[in-house]
């Protein structure tokens, strides 16, 4: 709700469901993307999940709380960072002697555990930071397009 | 008024579509889909002789099979995304990161045009 003297008011009902689906989004987003291998989902899934919570923050408390919490640079770095990771761990098929992405150790633990299923495993974790981390910065981008044009329009008349 | 009775009739409209695909869908009887379930996968690992493999289901158990063997993943479409096809998977995360510097480069020349426009009606 905006006022004529510009302070802005948010709906305490959405501001009360914000606070209490956050975590439910996040815990459920990380699960998504920690047992990708051996449920269904996996790291693109659980990183849209997780990056809902930037839009979660934007409904419950508006951008200006929701741009400072998170910073946007360290999720542009987090994007670069997880396709990086991936690019590694693709490789390490060819150091030891297989094709690229091929998975290259995957004796370690029974069939079913988290860590179970070799670079499979640490291939879907690196997606899923790179998928959380960069669209959450799209998110934070768009998010301040929508911000910014308030402003103009004040301005305007 | 209007408003309130387009939302009626369109939410009647909806109930009796739904109504009439679960009634279709109830009275038919339709083909058993060969996804699988009747095989117990920890089991066909450990011992895949006891599995029977001539029928469809059979099949379907011959894929956990191998792609248990090759790579490790009990979910098989992990194992096809991160290993068989992990080239595909790089392609679309390069196709993410390319959107979103698409998004990024246009929103920042957008605040800086706003910024000289700025800067120009204080000079003016």
């Amino acid at each position: 709700m905006k006022f004529k003297n510009g302070i802005t008011e948010r709906n305490v009902i959405v501001k009360c469901g914000a606070d209490h689906y956050l975590p439910f989004a996040l815990v459920f987003g990380f699960y998504v993307i920690l047992f990708g291998t051996v449920s269904p989902g996996g790291g693109f899934q659980g990183g849209v999940i997780v990056a809902s919570a930037v839009l979660l923050l934007y409904l419950g408390y508006g951008f200006q709380t929701a741009g400072s919490a998170l910073r946007s640079e360290v999720l542009r770095v987090g994007e670069s960072a997880g396709a990086v990771i991936y690019v590694i761990l693709g490789l390490l098929g060819i150091l030891l002697g297989a094709r690229f992405c091929q998975n290259v150790f995957f004796d370690n633990g029974a069939v079913g555990d988290l860590v179970s299923a070799g670079t499979v495993t640490f291939m879907s974790w690196a997606v899923g930071f790179k998928v959380l981390t960069g669209v959450g910065f799209l998110l934070l981008l768009l998010l301040g397009l929508l911000a910014a044009d308030p402003d103009e329009e004040a301005e305007g008349s | 008024m209007k408003g309130v009775r387009i939302a009626a009739v369109s939410a009647v409209c909806v109930l009796a579509a739904v109504w009439l695909c679960v009634a279709v869908y109830s009275s038919l009887t339709l083909p058993p889909t060969y996804d699988g379930s009747s095989v117990n996968v920890l089991d066909l690992y450990r011992d895949p002789e006891n599995t029977d493999l001539s029928d469809p289901d059979g099949a379907a158990a011959v894929i956990v099979q191998e792609n248990l063997s090759r790579t490790g993943a009990a979910n098989n479409v992990a194992s096809v995304v991160f290993d068989f096809r992990g080239f595909d998977t790089l392609g679309e995360s390069f196709i993410l990161l390319t959107a979103i510097a698409g998004t990024y480069v246009i929103l920042s020349r957008k605040k800086k045009k706003d910024e000289k426009k700025e800067d120009a009606s204080d000079e003016v």
